[in-house]
């Protein structure tokens, strides 16, 4: 069972249809919730608090109806909201224990989780300051520890790294993959960045307009979407490919010495070297990337990157190619 | 998660039952309130009418006193009369302490937008409001019913016995028009509070909430000479109440007496307004029509 679970999810907010049919399954233990601006991203989060209704179909939290069950989902979940969103008149300590009690902690046992959440995501030695004279870093960090705090079993960072500096932004990354790493938390992260995602997320949920426009588990594509190699060369191009070609490797050629291949698993691009130093061969210019987060998301925003190879599916295909 | 390890540490402790965190609201709303030395002011300023009274219950019940006085005195007679001004003392001394501690109660948590955080932890619109409330309505106790109820007891343990039976009437009306004012000023107070994120333009709207409406409907008594124009005024509209509740001479009644009813549909209907200003505005999420 997948931590949250949509089911023809339809959201409509001011007579306007936000999320439209939205259905899938999120099951990663980091889940990242990419798309631009008015894709829905805030609103799905929101539906999941049980802030909005769905007009249509269902969603699930823990296997939780999110509308009616919103209290007991809202107990498991720890929110980081994207925007400042704090009691500034209130010390670090008492606001993080404050929101620990409401989330259901004994008075005594939030004081204590509070002091160490605190700690934990670096803001110990500032913990008695009031929370409004704190930078805009230290309120993005409060944010997370008051997230934290109780314990959840979802976190949900709406734009975690909002504002922050280089620094700063690593110390937020690092914390999250910490907590990734420790298991007991699953992620729920919102964000703009698709470094941010790409660094400690395993799947991924991209919307478009209200829509899905992917969902997919980031390291099982990566793992589906071999190396692809783009070369120009100068010399005897085609027993160049022929002998790449007994490698194992994937190879089309160009005219102009242009050869693309997908390079499997035991061959390496210094093997490339090896064979075009046998034959003579010169090799003017190596183009290696991987699939990035990057070119998922621009294949689900419908932009294909331009100059870079692509998926193997969309990869120009000469017909003396095996694929 | 421990602070010499800094490490997570997922919570595995019991959880409190749900009805408790409208209590933690109100506890955090009591203190936040409390936490301002001009809160501390007020309250004594509050307090200082009913050491007055008490004093003036002592000589009343004290036969030197009277005798030293006049026996007749009409200052020294302790009776509907006495309570009633005893009430309506303390409970525009309730305004003045609710004009300040609404705002705090509220302003903070709207001048940070900390309402998407609190409200995105296990507790609804309604038991966060009710956390406000119950902090309001508890502190405004403090300053009316309170002293009051002391006051009374007070006076029928200094009087002979009969007094305490007779007078028992006197002791519930009270009771009734104070928890009614400080009622209806909580919900009041709390619903303005919340529309306004300064705190002292919102104790200045709170007054102008009570008195504004008092010239308006003074206005339409005297141009359209009917009574009902004093259903505007808050002040009056209570002072009758009271009367009634009490007993008391209805010294006002030459103005134009408002039936009880109406004074009470008055402020269900207040009520409701601001109770539809708090739905309107105590929100995790703002949501733009169009």
């Amino acid at each position: 069972m997948g931590i949250i679970e949509l089911n023809g999810l339809e959201v409509q907010l001011g007579g306007r249809t936000v999320l439209d049919g939205l259905t899938g399954e999120l099951q990663g233990r980091a889940i990242g919730l990419l798309g631009p601006n008015g894709a829905g991203k805030s609103t799905l989060i929101n539906t999941l608090l049980g802030f909005h209704l769905p007009t249509r179909g269902t969603v699930r939290v823990f296997g939780l109806d999110a509308h009616r069950d919103r209290a007991e989902i809202r107990g498991r979940v720890g929110y980081m909201p994207e925007n400042d969103s704090f009691i500034g008149n209130m010390s670090g300590v008492r606001f993080v224990r404050y929101m620990a009690e409401l989330a259901g902690l004994p008075p005594g046992m939030a004081l204590e989780r509070a002091h160490e959440a605190l700690f934990y995501v670096g803001l110990g030695e500032v913990r008695y300051r009031k929370v409004n004279t704190y930078s805009l870093g230290m309120k993005q960090l409060i944010k997370l520890a008051q997230a934290l705090a109780h314990g959840p079993r979802l976190l949900i960072l709406d734009e975690p790294t909002n504002g922050l500096d280089p620094m700063a932004r690593q110390r937020m990354i690092q914390l999250i993959g910490e907590i990734r790493k420790e298991g007991s938390v699953r992620l729920l992260i919102s964000s703009h960045l698709l470094r941010d995602i790409d660094e400690v997320c395993d799947e991924v949920l991209i919307l478009k307009g209200g829509r899905i426009a992917a969902l997919c588990n980031i390291e099982a594509e990566r793992r589906s979407n071999r190396s692809f190699i783009e070369l120009e060369t100068v010399g005897a191009t085609e027993r160049f490919s022929t002998s790449v070609r007994a490698l194992g490797c994937e190879c089309a050629s160009f005219p102009g010495g242009r050869i693309k291949l997908v390079l499997p698993e035991h061959v390496e691009a210094r093997d490339l070297y090896i064979i075009a130093a046998e034959q003579g061969v010169q090799i003017r210019r190596m183009n290696q990337r991987r699939d990035s987060l990057e070119d998922i998301f621009l294949r689900a925003m419908g932009n294909t990157p331009t100059g870079l190879p692509t998926a193997p599916n969309e990869i120009e295909r000469p017909a003396h190619v095996g694929l | 998660m421990s602070v010499y390890r800094l490490n997570y540490r997922a919570y595995t402790g019991k959880v409190t039952p749900l009805w408790m965190r409208i209590a933690v609201i109100a506890r955090y709303g009591f203190n936040e309130a409390w936490s301002s030395k001009i809160t501390i002011g007020l309250f004594i300023l509050s307090l200082l009418p009913p050491i007055i009274f008490l004093v003036i219950i002592y000589l009343a019940n004290n036969p030197m006193a009277r005798a030293l006085i006049g026996a007749g005195s009409p200052d020294l007679v302790v009776n509907a009369r006495f309570f009633l001004v005893v009430l309506q003392i303390q409970s525009w001394l309730a305004l003045v302490l609710a004009s300040w501690v609404a705002p705090r109660l509220m302003g903070f948590d709207l001048a940070d937008n900390a309402l998407p955080i609190l409200l995105s932890h296990p507790i609804s619109r309604f038991g966060y409001v009710l956390g406000k409330f119950i902090a309001l309505f508890g502190s405004l106790s403090l300053v009316t019913w309170v002293p009051i109820s002391i006051l009374f007891v007070d006076q029928g343990y200094s009087s002979p016995v009969p007094w305490f039976g007779n007078n028992i009437r006197l002791a519930f009306g009270m009771l009734a028009g104070a928890l009614i004012w400080i009622a209806f000023l909580s919900v009041l107070c709390l619903a303005i509070s919340s529309w306004v994120k300064w705190r002292v333009v919102a104790t200045g709207a709170i007054f102008a909430a009570v008195f504004v409406p008092s010239g308006v409907g003074a206005i339409v008594s005297a141009v359209l000479r009917t009574k009902w124009g004093f259903l505007l005024n808050v002040p009056y509209m209570m002072s009758q109440l009271w009367q009634r509740l009490l007993g008391a001479p209805e010294f006002l009644g030459r103005l134009g007496s408002l039936p009880t009813l109406a004074i009470l549909i008055m402020l269900a209907a207040a009520c409701l307004v601001s109770v539809g200003m708090l739905n309107k505005r105590v929100r995790a999420r703002e949501v733009v029509r169009g």
